[in-house]
């Protein structure tokens, strides 16, 4: 029988994967997989609450979370391929004009 | 009669979201003048479209000013609170937004750029900032925080041709959804263990169930906590800042690094008084209880904030000492600013909290006046962003040398200027509640600014070289913004109490929220 705490550990390490996706990887689409990694945890952790509290706001939720980062990687995608036309690559190493 | 649980009407709905309703409305209308328009020329459709968001941001300004400053009415079924909190900082972000879209005119001239999108999407972000505000619910501060996010992160796009602005956009785009994807983690958690995503009703639930110092919350809070500090670009979440702020466009850069960031402070104190530690001046005897269970909370936060401010002060100062380029130099700048308005959160007294209001105000005309002269010189020196680019300026163009030495003076805090009240409020707010070693540090941190602000203003004044550029032309509107802020920031420095005692009530105001 799956506890609540299976799926707080489960999504935790869901984040901790993105978190850590997010740091290391260094090609930008592997950073907008690794955000949405973690977005997606957090909407795990709020269905399993809800399911746990025997309400539904938690759900609800999640699906203002959709919207929100579906809404969030349009405008991502967007300003990437305008990036894209300029650098001709999608390693971020690759965007370094802006330095110190 | 109401199915919702609180007395709904379209009055009610007005007086709380009246500066909200009034954004959206303004956007809308934005939209379809600029379709109506479509049979004229891109220039002359982007004037006409800039007038219109300066005169609804400029109306809008003063309604909230003067309308509902007056009749602050706390909730609208538990979402939005529009509490003189709430007002004082939504009113610093129009301000911003107000100075920034006067200086845009010229701006987007120069660059060629001039599409009538720019504004629509400010006027968006305003109300993204505004909403983000005014919500007392976590799942709605997550969905304005992106509102507001997603339309900044396409005004820094917003120079396609420009790779900087690009690149810009990208990074700020990177973090900005790391940091919010922590928030939103937290508000999660927040959600799973008292049930509720208002932060009141979760300040209630778990000091009720005492949970207030367990693992859960703690982690909630640090989460809640990184996710803030991305946006308020504190020390070690700083590092997307430079990059950001130099590479967007300059107008976008004053609005992101003054508006978004009195956004995220407002929040912050709003989330850290009334869930972590509520300040309720007013709430009976069942307050008291919560109160005491949650001040424990503070052992916890404070320590961690004690760092974050004095890494933040140290780190911004000492790293713009060795900037070449001015607008990375002020993004510098703000960061550390941020650490002297966080030294006024950690003492966590009225004074510190309406001095922290104070700093935002004068921190807004400082800056965006800084960079609203940074970018006339720019422009019309043809690209004049280095240090080096600034010698002999004070001889070329006496008027915005000198403007912007006063800004620059306001930043470093030296009277007669509203920078230099600022830096007194918090600073004694912060002595009072014992923090001595934090406020000298401060102090010490303060003349490294001294150094690299008065170095630009040598620059100015002390050195001649002759660049044989042929000045172009610099816009009345922008001049008229920057000596808005000029006037703001010598107002608030040679009379501060007006402007003080308005920050006092506003800060009394978040106890109505709990």
């Amino acid at each position: 029988m799956a506890t609540l705490n299976y799926y707080i550990v489960l999504a935790s390490i869901l984040f901790g994967l993105g978190a850590v996706g997010f740091l290391t990887r260094r090609n930008a689409l592997i950073l907008f997989m690794s955000v949405e990694l973690m977005l997606n945890s957090v909407n795990m952790i709020l269905v399993a609450f809800s399911n746990f509290r025997a309400e539904m706001a938690g759900q609800v939720m999640v699906l203002f979370i959709f919207a929100v980062a579906a809404a969030e990687v349009a405008v991502g995608l967007a300003i990437l391929i305008v990036l894209f036309r300029h650098v001709k690559s999608v390693n971020v190493n690759k965007f370094n004009v802006l330095k110190w | 009669m109401s199915n919702f649980g609180f007395p709904f009407s379209l009055e009610h709905l007005w007086q709380v979201c009246g500066g909200q309703v009034l954004l959206v409305v303004a956007g809308l209308v934005l939209i379809i003048a600029d379709m109506l328009l479509m049979d004229r020329d891109k220039q002359s459709r982007c004037g006409i479209i800039s007038w219109i968001t300066i005169a609804s941001l400029a109306a809008i300004l003063l309604h909230l000013v003067f309308r509902q400053w007056d009749s602050p009415t706390v909730v609208l079924s538990g979402v939005f609170s529009a509490d003189r909190f709430s007002i004082f900082v939504s009113a610093i972000v129009l301000l911003s937004a107000l100075l920034a879209s006067l200086l845009s005119i010229g701006y987007l001239k120069n660059n060629r750029a001039a599409n009538s999108e720019f504004y629509i999407l400010l006027v968006f972000a305003v109300y993204g900032t505004v909403a983000f505000i005014q919500s007392v619910d976590l799942l709605m501060m997550f969905i304005t925080l992106e509102i507001m996010s997603i339309a900044v992160y396409a005004l820094a796009a917003f120079l396609k041709e420009c790779r900087q602005s690009q690149e810009a956009a990208l990074k700020y785009f990177f973090l900005g959804s790391f940091g919010s994807a922590f928030f939103l983690f937290g508000m999660a958690l927040l959600y799973g263990f008292s049930g509720s995503v208002n932060i009141s009703v979760i300040a209630r639930s778990i000091s009720a169930n005492g949970l207030f110092t367990q693992a859960p919350v703690l982690i909630a809070l640090c989460m809640i906590l990184v996710g803030l500090f991305f946006k308020m670009a504190m020390v070690p979440f700083h590092m997307w800042t430079p990059d950001v702020y130099e590479g967007s466009p300059s107008v976008v850069t004053g609005f992101m690094a003054t508006a978004v960031k009195a956004a995220a402070f407002g929040v912050f104190i709003k989330v850290l008084f009334v869930t972590f530690t509520p300040l309720l001046s007013q709430g009976g005897n069942s307050a008291n209880s919560i109160t005491a269970n949650l001040v424990a909370l503070g052992a916890y936060w404070k320590p961690v904030l004690w760092w974050t401010a004095l890494l933040t002060m140290f780190i911004g100062n000492l790293l713009a000492v060795s900037q070449k380029n001015l607008k990375r130099m002020l993004a510098y700048s703000s960061i550390a600013h941020a650490g002297y308005m966080a030294l006024g959160i950690l003492a966590a007294n009225a004074e510190g909290r309406a001095g922290v209001l104070f700093y935002l105000v004068a921190y807004t005309l400082m800056t965006l006046g800084a960079f609203g002269v940074l970018y006339i010189i720019d422009g019309v020196e043809r690209r004049a962003q280095t240090l080096d680019d600034y010698k002999g300026i004070g001889f070329k163009y006496p008027g915005l040398a000198f403007l912007m030495s006063l800004f620059l003076v306001a930043m470093a805090g030296l009277p007669p200027t509203a920078g230099f009240v600022a830096k007194f409020y918090v600073f004694a707010a912060a002595i009072k509640e014992g923090y001595m070693l934090l406020a000298a540090l401060g102090i010490i941190t303060s003349v490294f600014g001294l150094y690299y602000y008065l170095r630009v203003i040598w620059m100015m004044y002390m050195e001649t070289v002759e660049r044989d550029v042929v000045p172009a032309d610099m816009g009345a509107p922008a001049l008229v913004a920057i000596v808005i802020a000029a006037v703001g920031v010598m107002y608030f420095g040679v009379l501060p109490e007006s402007l003080s005692d308005m920050a006092q009530v506003a800060q009394q105001g978040l106890a109505a929220i709990f």
